[in-house]
């Protein structure tokens, strides 16, 4: 009896049986984790939605109740939420585009050190380990604290004086970034790392009977061979930028002012320190809805070529 | 490649400074976290100085011991794993090797879960576990975590199910093994390493979160990475024993990453090339 166990059911009746206990297997197994996974993420989601309809102050509770879409007209005269959307981009665009640049930068780098790529992946792995809060608090104390931190000990040796680079809104803006840039580029340089040291060799011993230039190997071999595996990375690595948050709320809390807070902050800030929950939830939803729009559009990028 | 001298001093000078980037401001805190508070405010800083281990009995044992919330870490972290493996493992196997109508969408979901920010999620769970009394509970806080752990892992373990040849199981299956003897038996061992990966990865994730802890958690239920803000008041820092605290409370995942330093690279590129993974 020769059945495939994985093609779709044939003609007759053994393989129908079979592939319908098949199908029963597959359901008692995948059935308690798609349950689970329906109860701790969408039905939450639902309830944020109706959330978001409502005004829900925590600090007033009895101005509570139905405000329809109110929380939602109230973000087109609100010029914080315009403010962290425009922060949002400018903080994913460049902490994207530094991580992908350097990351695969140095993976290049690196792959023409014969030894010792073993240290270096340990040095990578650091950062990537340490709960982003921790960085954040690392940064804010022993690298960027005035006089004391190791970035001001360096312009200050330099001549180039103390500066406030957690205090002043540029700056801290800059810090931010810097310090997500910090944290995650060395997952990008792993992955580059593997990728490109998976490359056929043979095609690169071609190109050079060829007599390509370095740069044009570079364009019109490894990047196309590696494109699949940068647009991954760009796309897990939006991801996280869109959702950043402990780093941030441990090295500036969104501040000063709100010069550092990402459309993600400003929620929070709205919904667990201003305790108006109805109009955070609006803004968690705006936040869900940019997520998943981002990641749609990437995922047909993905598919497009 | 032609191989100079000059070239391949420059090449490792460069890789010495990205090395030096990423590995010192963890190895100063290090540093920092053996320091005298006197030591630590010196200017410029001092490289010799005499060690102490005030900070660390202070951070363990003094009047702002940071052992309850590594304990909070702990049972967090476990009982995640646990449930994610648990429930992941053979979703994965389904999702990966199995035929059954719905397949295709029941894949998206588990995707689209995993793309859902997590500031959507807190206020819900904040405002139901309000309502019942489920603030500052172990279960509400490992409920949340599922929330981020199973796609991701469902998604790992695909990747490692789908990398195992058809062969096996047809035989054992033909073999009149049964379906569950078959998975147990004949599958499962060969995706131990995956399980292994997944299993590192989601402890790593719940031990180091921190926006559902610092929501959720209050008094009892209080992570390790809520607690460093005990050492950091308005007035002053505490840095020589908030670098200690630190070490301690990174000293679970700085040691996993050492050993398990191959696996992670591995899990990381398995999850960026084949689409999983989040962080």
């Amino acid at each position: 009896m020769a059945i495939s166990m994985t093609a779709p059911a044939a003609t007759g009746a053994g393989p129908v049986t079979l592939a319908r206990q098949e199908q029963r297997f597959a359901v008692a197994l995948l059935a308690p984790a798609l349950l689970l996974l329906l109860l701790t993420t969408t039905i939450p989601l639902v309830y944020l939605a109706w959330n978001s309809l409502q005004r829900i102050d925590l600090g007033m509770p009895w101005l509570s109740g139905f405000a329809g879409l109110g929380n939602y007209a109230k973000m087109g005269s609100d010029p914080r939420f315009w403010s962290s959307l425009w922060l949002t981009a400018v903080y994913t665009a460049s902490t994207v585009a530094l991580q992908v640049v350097i990351g695969l930068s140095l993976a290049l780098l690196v792959l023409q050190i014969p030894k010792g790529q073993g240290v270096l992946r340990i040095a990578a792995i650091l950062p990537i380990v340490l709960a982003p809060v921790v960085v954040g608090l690392f940064w804010r104390t022993l690298v960027l604290a005035p006089d004391f931190g190791l970035v001001d000990l360096v312009t200050r040796s330099a001549g180039l004086a103390s500066h406030n680079w957690l205090g002043d809104p540029q700056l801290a803006l800059i810090s931010v970034i810097a310090i997500h840039t910090w944290q995650w580029t060395p997952f990008a340089f792993l992955v580059m790392l593997a990728t490109l040291a998976t490359l056929p060799p043979d095609v690169y011993e071609a190109a050079r009977l060829d007599r390509a230039r370095p740069w044009q190997r570079f364009v019109y071999i490894t990047l196309p061979l590696i494109r699949p595996a940068i647009v991954m990375v760009v796309i897990m690595r939006t991801m996280t930028a869109l959702s950043a948050f402990a780093a941030i709320f441990a090295a500036t809390g969104g501040g000063p002012g709100s010069s550092t807070e990402i459309l993600n902050l400003y929620a929070y800030r709205t919904s667990f320190s201003e305790l108006n929950v109805g109009y955070g939830a609006s803004l968690a939803m705006v936040l869900m809805g940019i997520t998943l729009a981002v990641s749609w559009l990437m995922f047909r990028l993905r598919k497009a070529r | 490649m032609k191989r100079h001298p000059v070239r391949h001093a420059l090449l490792w000078l460069m890789a010495g400074l990205l090395l030096a980037v990423w590995a010192f401001p963890v190895l100063w805190a290090l540093l920092t976290s053996f320091k005298s508070e006197r030591d630590v405010l010196a200017y410029p800083p001092v490289w010799r100085f005499a060690p102490t281990l005030d900070n660390y009995r202070e951070v363990l044992f003094g009047g702002s011991s940071i052992l309850p919330n590594l304990w909070s870490s702990l049972v967090v972290s476990f009982s995640t794993t646990l449930l994610t493996m648990l429930f992941a493992v053979p979703a994965a196997y389904a999702l990966a090797r199995l035929n059954y109508p719905g397949k295709r969408a029941s894949g998206f979901y588990v995707l689209a879960t995993q793309m859902l920010p997590p500031m959507g999620l807190i206020i819900p769970y904040y405002l139901v576990l309000q309502k019942i009394g489920g603030l500052d509970s172990y279960s509400g806080l490992t409920a949340i975590y599922l929330s981020f752990s199973l796609p991701f892992a469902i998604w790992l373990m695909v990747s490692y199910f789908e990398d195992i040849p058809f062969e096996m199981e047809e035989a054992a299956l033909l073999d009149r093994a049964g379906r569950m003897r078959t998975l147990w038996y004949i599958i499962l061992p060969q995706v131990r390493g995956g399980i292994a990966v997944t299993t590192i990865f989601v402890f790593l994730n719940a031990w180091n979160e921190f926006l559902f802890a610092v929501v959720l958690g209050g008094n009892k239920v209080r992570p390790v990475t809520v607690a460093m803000f005990n050492f950091i008041s308005v007035e002053q820092t505490q840095w020589a024993r908030l670098a200690a605290g630190a070490m301690l409370a990174m000293a679970p995942v700085i040691l996993i990453g050492l050993f398990a330093q191959r696996h992670i690279v591995k899990g990381l590129t398995v999850g960026a090339v084949k689409g999983g993974g989040r962080r």
